[in-house]
């Protein structure tokens, strides 16, 4: 095993971040006043560490003996990942003086992006249709404004909101919880490849880590400490966004909340955020106003509707999903004239259609 | 001496006609049955003697060889008990020969000398040259339905041999009771609100469309899908012959006059057999839940509970009418034409319905529409949302159309099909649906948008044509489909992500 010194620090940080059991505390405490070389020759030698059962360490120790760092490392270079040191060049400032940093990054993508305003657009997976478009829109908006989106790639919310800001221009960024060559969720293969094209996907977890539940919340404490503002997009009662905005008001990040129907379940948390005294986020001004920006760009004009009997019945679909039954219900007509109308407006944008309920676009 | 007699064995749901031939000779006293009876056949030998006990007849101190011809093919059941003992007392004498010339015998014998029925005596009777037929006397409305036999009916052996020798007339046919109507099925009226899936019931019923119903626990799904068959029309001569024929065969109580009036219904739990629900068996071919469904509605509660194999089951017959089960001992015919309607949860959880409502994992959800897509969800013709009902229209609501009303509406659309050549609009050929069932042009805009939107397979586009026509011939329009009845269509249309999971 040829272990050469002209190794870059780097490579011996993503080897000892890619122990198993590793996490930031542990690498932060295993790195105090050693290199990352030297830390591995400590490790190597099966120096006690404070906190960490003996099993581990003697683990550890197997581990590095069957390590080529060499082979990993070029593994790295070879998928186009780059590894972020703190303080050295490619940091994200922000993570700087974070009160959890990680001890490393993993980047695919540019880093530099994030030294633009950033605003982290999230939600839960389980979002409406109508909570899906919003993301996108404020996505799009925010990137035209020259922000940059940060978000989770997951499905729902956050994958909206990235699809939007590569939409609107400006890079995004997408945190994740696995390692940069296991693409969580499958379906997002196509959107996280174009987000680590055109901005930058980071992570703290090395090549090959899959996801775990655990993985998620500490992921989500870096999205908080990456973003100036963030903005909840539509969120259950409990559940992942939560937890980023727990992270976000630890680190004194403002949190926004977009307001939803009181009787939508998707929209509780977020309605309980403003209830708490959230800032609401009507729109990509109100968030450009948060951050200190010029917010005039968007006027908040409503589209004017269809006329007629087709404008009464989207009216009647109103802005909760409605099935075709309770739109007849509510105009006490027969179901027959409204399925024409809502067909119509299915084709001419106003409504969506899936399984069988009907919500609003806009 | 040598004795004949006619009778039948069962088949799956047909007769077989048997020759029962009985030889009594000198030699060791014996009584051997052969011919490849089964158990239930080889015990004839011990009710027989008993029965001719009981009877004060006597039982031949000879020996006796029974043969069932056509030897090759198995005898199952109790039915030709009644034909050996007649062919016994033949063949020794104690009964003229002559006497028994065209008279067939189908009946299982008690050990007291009762003559007792026995299931599948419709299609017993049915495969009988003979003119005469003796049968039990509850058996005698069910075995009159041939219609090619005089049938007499009798209780007791004795009763046979006094009326065969001439000592006695044969006994009257039974009075039967006055045939009371059917007991009304559950009736639509109870069913407060629900408009959308009260009209998918209509659709379903005028066109034999297949349905599934969606919607969370306590909706009214189980409800709604018992008063499908209260709308389907009376089953005509010919189909009422069938369903008799299967139910009989099946060992269902039939009514009073033997018949089978009204479609049937049947709502398998979900842990039926792949066997049960298609048919088959290792020594006797039954016919399964199908099939004793034809000509009237299955119900699956559930869906995605079913396991999959036996699901697969009900894609052949479902597109055949018919489902032929083979086994080693042979191979037997079902028929197999009924309405499906199918009930599932939205998800796992249950909560489902509007967006972002349910609380399951993705993968959960994935996994669970898994099961209710592919082949067998691609047959559903409609697909309809329930939802809770409001607890207000619970309480006040007031009572919707009875079945009485609607059943009207659905006899009129049906008759309106007859014209096309077909039985129902869901039988209209792809081909002929530019001939049969034209849509204006207004209507053919929308499809040709929800075609061009992806919203709309090309499978999907018949089936919205043909559900839209039913919808026309419900509401009495005839010339071209208009607008209206394609986008109820649309909208009552199940395209093969049945549950929105895919996002």
């Amino acid at each position: 095993m040829s272990e050469r010194s002209e190794l870059p620090a780097e490579a011996w940080l993503a080897a000892l971040a890619s122990l198993p059991g590793m996490g930031p505390a542990r690498l932060a405490e295993l790195l105090a006043g050693l290199s990352p070389q030297e830390a591995w020759s400590a490790v190597r030698a099966g120096r006690p560490l404070e906190g960490v059962p003996e099993a581990t360490i003697e683990r550890w120790r197997s581990r590095v003996a069957v390590t080529d760092v060499e082979r990993l490392w070029s593994a790295h270079e070879g998928a186009g990942v780059r590894v972020l040191v703190p303080g050295a060049p490619g940091w994200p400032a922000p993570l700087l003086d974070d009160p959890e940093p990680p001890a490393v990054l993993f980047a695919r993508g540019d880093p530099a992006v994030l030294d633009r305003p950033r605003v982290a657009v999230i939600g839960t997976r389980r979002c409406s249709y109508a909570g899906r478009e919003v993301a996108r829109q404020l996505g799009r908006e925010l990137a035209e404004a020259g922000v940059c989106v940060v978000s989770g790639l997951a499905l729902g919310i956050d994958g909206a909101a990235h699809a939007g800001a590569l939409a609107g221009g400006a890079a995004p960024v997408g945190v994740v919880a696995t390692g940069l060559d296991v693409v969580y969720p499958r379906r997002h293969a196509d959107l996280w490849r174009a987000v680590g094209d055109r901005g930058c996907v980071l992570t703290e977890y090395p090549l090959g880590v899959w996801p775990e539940r655990w993985r998620f919340p500490a992921r989500n404490r870096i999205i908080a400490g990456l973003a100036d503002v963030v903005v909840v997009v539509e969120s259950h009662a409990r559940g992942g966004s939560m937890h980023t905005v727990e992270s976000a008001l630890d680190r004194g990040r403002t949190v926004m909340a977009v307001p939803g129907s009181v009787r939508s379940p998707a929209s509780a948390g977020t309605n309980a955020l403003l209830a708490a005294g959230s800032p609401p986020a009507r729109d990509a001004t109100d968030v450009l106003v948060a951050l200190g920006l010029d917010g005039g760009v968007w006027q908040r004009a409503a589209p004017a509707g269809p006329e007629g009997d087709a404008g009464r019945v989207l009216d009647a679909v109103g802005w909760e999903a409605s099935t075709l039954e309770q739109v007849a219900d509510r105009l006490g007509a027969p179901l027959g004239p409204v399925a024409v109308h809502l067909v119509d407006l299915e084709r001419d944008g106003w409504v969506h259609q899936r399984a069988g309920w009907y919500e609003r676009r806009r | 001496m040598l004795a004949t007699v006619p009778s039948a064995v069962l088949h799956g749901v047909e007769g077989r006609p048997v020759r029962v031939e009985v030889h009594v000779s000198n030699g060791l006293p014996g009584f051997t049955i052969v011919g490849l009876p089964d158990a239930a056949c080889r015990e004839s030998r011990d009710r027989v003697r008993a029965a001719l006990l009981s009877s004060s007849l006597p039982w031949p101190l000879r020996k006796v060889t029974v043969n069932l011809a056509p030897s090759g093919v198995r005898k199952q059941g109790p039915g030709l008990d009644l034909a050996i003992a007649m062919g016994l007392l033949a063949a020794n004498g104690d009964v003229p020969a002559d006497a028994v010339e065209g008279c067939a015998f189908v009946g299982e014998l008690g050990l007291d000398g009762a003559v007792r029925p026995v299931t599948g005596t419709l299609p017993l009777v049915d495969a009988i040259d003979a003119p005469t037929v003796v049968v039990a006397a509850a058996s005698a409305g069910e075995a009159g339905l041939a219609g090619r036999h005089r049938v007499r009916a009798v209780g007791s052996l004795l009763d046979v041999v006094t009326a065969i020798t001439g000592e006695a007339p044969w006994p009257d046919p039974p009075a039967l009771p006055p045939e009371l109507p059917p007991p009304p099925g559950p009736d639509l009226a109870d069913v407060r609100g629900q408009r959308v899936a009260r009209l998918a019931l209509e659709v379903a019923a005028a066109g034999g469309h297949h349905l599934l119903l969606v919607g969370p626990p306590g909706a009214g799904k189980t409800m709604l899908a018992a008063r499908l068959p209260g709308l389907l029309p009376d089953l005509d001569d010919a189909a009422a012959l069938e369903v008799t024929r299967v139910h009989s065969a099946a060992g269902l109580p039939l009514s009073v006059g033997g018949l089978v009036r009204r479609p049937p219904y049947r709502a398998p739990h979900h842990g039926v057999s792949a066997v049960a629900l298609v048919g088959g068996g290792s020594s006797v071919l039954r016919p399964g839940q199908i099939s004793l469904a034809h000509h009237g509605v299955l119900f699956l509660d559930e869906l995605g509970e079913f396991p999959p194999s036996v699901l697969d089951g009900l894609r052949q017959p479902l597109e055949e009418g018919a489902v032929r089960v083979s086994r080693a001992l042979g191979s037997a015919t079902f028929p197999t034409r009924f309405l499906l309607v199918a009930a599932t949860n939205p998800c796992p959880c249950g909560r489902g319905g509007p967006p972002g409502a349910c609380r399951c994992s993705d993968d959960a959800r994935a996994r669970y529409a898994r099961r209710l897509t592919g082949p067998l969800v691609d047959r559903f013709d409609l697909r309809v949302d329930v939802a809770k009902p409001d607890p207000g229209e619970l309480l006040g609501g007031q009572p919707g159309e009875s079945t009485a009303e609607v059943a009207a509406r659905v006899r009129g659309a049906r008759d309106r099909a007859a014209t096309r050549g077909v039985r129902c609009n869901a039988e209209l050929p792809a081909n002929l649906l530019d001939d049969l069932a034209p849509v204006s042009p207004g209507a053919l805009r929308m499809l040709d948008l929800a075609l061009r939107a992806g919203s709309l397979s090309g499978r999907g586009l018949h089936r919205v044509r043909r559900v839209a026509r039913t919808l026309a011939d419900l509401a009495g329009r005839d010339g071209p489909v208009g607008e209206e009845d394609v986008g109820l269509a649309l909208q009552l249309r199940a395209e093969p992500d049945v549950l929105g999971v895919a996002a």
